[in-house]
């Protein structure tokens, strides 16, 4: 993994308007970077903007404030078309449900195509067709599948057409949100190994959404938790899991149930309570060792830094 | 322990223009009083149609009981008319729901809908029912009681709904509570609250539960008993540690080997491969067979009966049989019956 940076979110907001007086805060001025190669992984509860913040890397959403650059360029604000689709080739989505993701009245042959047409990747019928089924065995299926229709196929299969469709014009980066979620245990797991083996033979960086934090912490490089559109921690994912310090990570990992009964007799488990911070002044994002940033305020910093050093 | 339900030799079909769907095929078990038994599997193996079977929620048509019993202390439920069966529905067997969002009634209020179990099974007044709809509310943790109970669904959230369907389906004190899913749609950190309230419950009232779930984490937390199904059958039951730490069945490993760790080493996860079969044409002989690397000849020609590993430890898998040749689970899956928690870097019950 190089520490070449090819995504910089600096700052993002994403605000929603759901009133006359209300608003949204789903984003609320978030800043980390996705480094070349590698895997990011994105938790948090649902509704605690994770993928808002997905959505609005990817412009699906304008983002309220911030900056997102890839490869050192802008992605938001105005750009020519041709600049959009550009970046719309090197940046690509792989949806959640894979049963609402795929247009039904679609042959698998189009949906994965649709990206090559768009762009003009491909000059005539038979390479398109070859490219096709090229993905499509790359994502091990075969290529008898490309004239069937999404619903002849179970849910771990869809997903890997999505994943064939995401890998279609070749991107650089590739945004999951919650790819696995909807899959049964056996088949995430085969799903999972898809995206690691693609990862080692291609390079692609990834920005690994979900609220399965085991699943998160098994392919992600470094993990970001979110809570309520603010990023509360981010560290490297052995290091997260094995020195929470946010007072909310340490609550989510308690929670996660393992698959051991001893285990599971004897655990201990932490709730959060937001009341508990420091409320003198308003906490930042700030760096307890290197590469393992917590947002805290002055005292709690000194604190966190004091526990970490008694450990 | 006595047995509180006892259920023999159940088939579930359903009829459809492509054939006769067989979704479970011979599923026997016994739940004693007190106790969880949780039932995994992947989606299509049968788990929720046969928890369904139980509180005889399958439509007919197209579904139908085809064969056997679901003795309730020892009354025949297969066997009752509807009528029957819904002074048992609510009152002796309730269920609790996967989706909390669309199984309350938006249109009425909670507390009338935790009341009507009240009122239709123990004849209660009106005023009485509402007292023990607000004793209910706080047994299952909702805080302001008294104001809440004249609210709609949409005022609460996805976890405090889930309490809300908890509570209806405990307003009767039944004998069985099923709970199908009861936590799949909820956040981790709500999930948890939610497990340990139904283990908080269930030492109260002393109810039986069975737990259907797909994810092994919740079962190591909430079971007794563990029953794995596959494509319509109870291919291994047992102790909740004897499925954890010593399963016999190749599925089951293969369930275990595709959860990952919360260890430092990368290792691939043992993904079981291809996809579960079609219900509609089961394969002959093992049904698992295509999908088992330990799959033997026979198991394409004859399925594998029950084998005992001890009194309380089944499996249907041929491996068992003495003739079989002596296979040893995955490395991986090795790794995992010795203990996720001892594989990872926490020490068991330490502070995360």
């Amino acid at each position: 993994m190089s520490q070449e940076k090819l995504l910089e979110v600096t700052n993002l907001k994403q605000h929603f308007k759901t009133g006359r007086h209300s608003v949204v805060k789903a984003v609320d001025g978030i800043t980390f970077d996705i480094y070349q190669g590698e895997t990011f992984g994105l938790v948090g509860e649902s509704g605690c903007g994770k993928s808002t913040t997905g959505r609005s890397i990817i412009r699906l959403y304008d983002a309220t404030d911030g900056d997102v650059k890839f490869k050192g360029e802008d992605v938001h604000g105005k750009k020519s078309k041709k600049d959009l689709k550009k970046f719309n080739q090197k940046m690509q989505m792989i949806f959640q449900d894979p049963y609402a993701s795929l247009n039904p009245r679609m042959t698998v042959l189009d949906i994965i195509a649709e990206g090559l047409d768009v762009h003009g990747l491909t000059p005539n019928d038979k390479e398109r067709k070859a490219r096709v089924e090229n993905l499509l065995e790359r994502v091990g299926l075969n290529k008898e599948h490309a004239n069937r229709y999404p619903h002849e196929f179970s849910g771990g299969q869809r997903q890997r057409i999505g994943i064939a469709r995401a890998l279609a014009v070749d991107p650089e980066f590739i945004i999951a949100d919650e790819p696995i979620s909807a899959l049964d245990v056996s088949i995430q797991a085969q799903v999972v190994n898809l995206l690691k083996d693609l990862q080692r033979e291609h390079g692609y960086t990834y920005l690994f959404i979900a609220h399965d934090l085991s699943m998160v912490k098994y392919i992600s490089d470094r993990i970001g938790v979110m809570y309520f559109g603010k990023m509360v921690e981010l560290a490297d994912s052995d290091e997260l899991y094995k020195h929470p310090m946010h007072p909310y990570t340490k609550s989510l990992l308690s929670a996660i149930p393992l698959p051991d009964p001893d285990y599971e007799r004897n655990r201990i488990r932490h709730s959060y309570d937001p009341s508990q911070h420091d409320s003198s002044e308003d906490p930042e994002f700030r760096e307890i060792r290197p590469n393992h940033w917590v947002l805290c305020t002055t005292k709690e910093f000194e604190a966190y830094k004091q526990e970490l050093t008694e450990k | 322990m006595d047995n509180i339900l006892e259920v023999k030799n159940l088939h579930v079909s359903f009829d459809t223009h492509g054939g006769e769907v067989k979704a479970v095929r011979g599923v026997s078990f016994d739940l004693k009083k007190g106790e969880t038994l949780a039932i995994v599997g992947e989606s299509g193996s049968g788990k929720s149609v046969t928890t369904r079977a139980l509180a005889r929620l399958i439509p007919s048509p197209p579904g139908r009981i085809k064969e056997g019993e679901i003795l309730l202390e020892g009354k025949d439920l297969a066997k009752l008319k509807e009528k029957q069966m819904q002074q048992i529905r609510g009152k002796d067997i309730s269920t609790i729901f996967q989706d909390p969002m669309t199984s309350l009634n938006p249109t009425m209020k909670i507390g009338t809908q935790i009341m009507e179990g009240l009122i239709k099974h123990q004849k209660m007044s009106r005023s009485k029912a509402k007292e023990r709809t607000i004793e209910l509310m706080e047994l299952v943790g909702l805080p302001n009681a008294k104001d809440r109970v004249d609210q709609y669904p949409h005022q609460f959230s996805g976890g405090q709904r889930q309490r809300v369907v908890i509570a209806i389906a405990l307003a009767c004190n039944p004998k069985v509570l099923i709970a199908d899913e009861p936590t799949t749609a909820l956040d981790v950190t709500i999930q948890a609250q939610i497990l340990e309230l139904m283990k908080d419950i269930q030492k109260k009232t002393d109810s039986s539960i069975i737990f259907i779930t797909h994810d092994l984490g919740v079962v190591a937390n909430v079971a007794d008993r563990v029953a794995v199904m596959y494509a319509g059958k109870i291919v291994e039951i047992g102790t909740v540690d004897e499925i954890f730490y010593n399963p016999k069945h190749p599925y089951t490993w293969g369930l275990l080997g595709s959860m990952p760790t919360l260890d430092n080493e990368e290792e691939s996860l043992v993904a079981i491969p291809g996809s579960p079969p079609d219900m509609l044409n089961p394969p002959k002989g093992d049904a698992f067979a295509p999908r088992n690397e330990f799959a033997l000849e026979i198991d394409n020609e004859m399925e594998p009966p029950m084998f005992k590993v001890s009194d309380t430890h089944y499996a249907a898998t041929w491996l068992l049989h003495e003739y079989a040749p002596k296979v040893e689970p995955p490395a991986v899956v090795k790794k995992r019956m010795k203990g996720f928690a001892a594989s990872s870097d926490n020490e068991k019950g330490d502070e995360l």
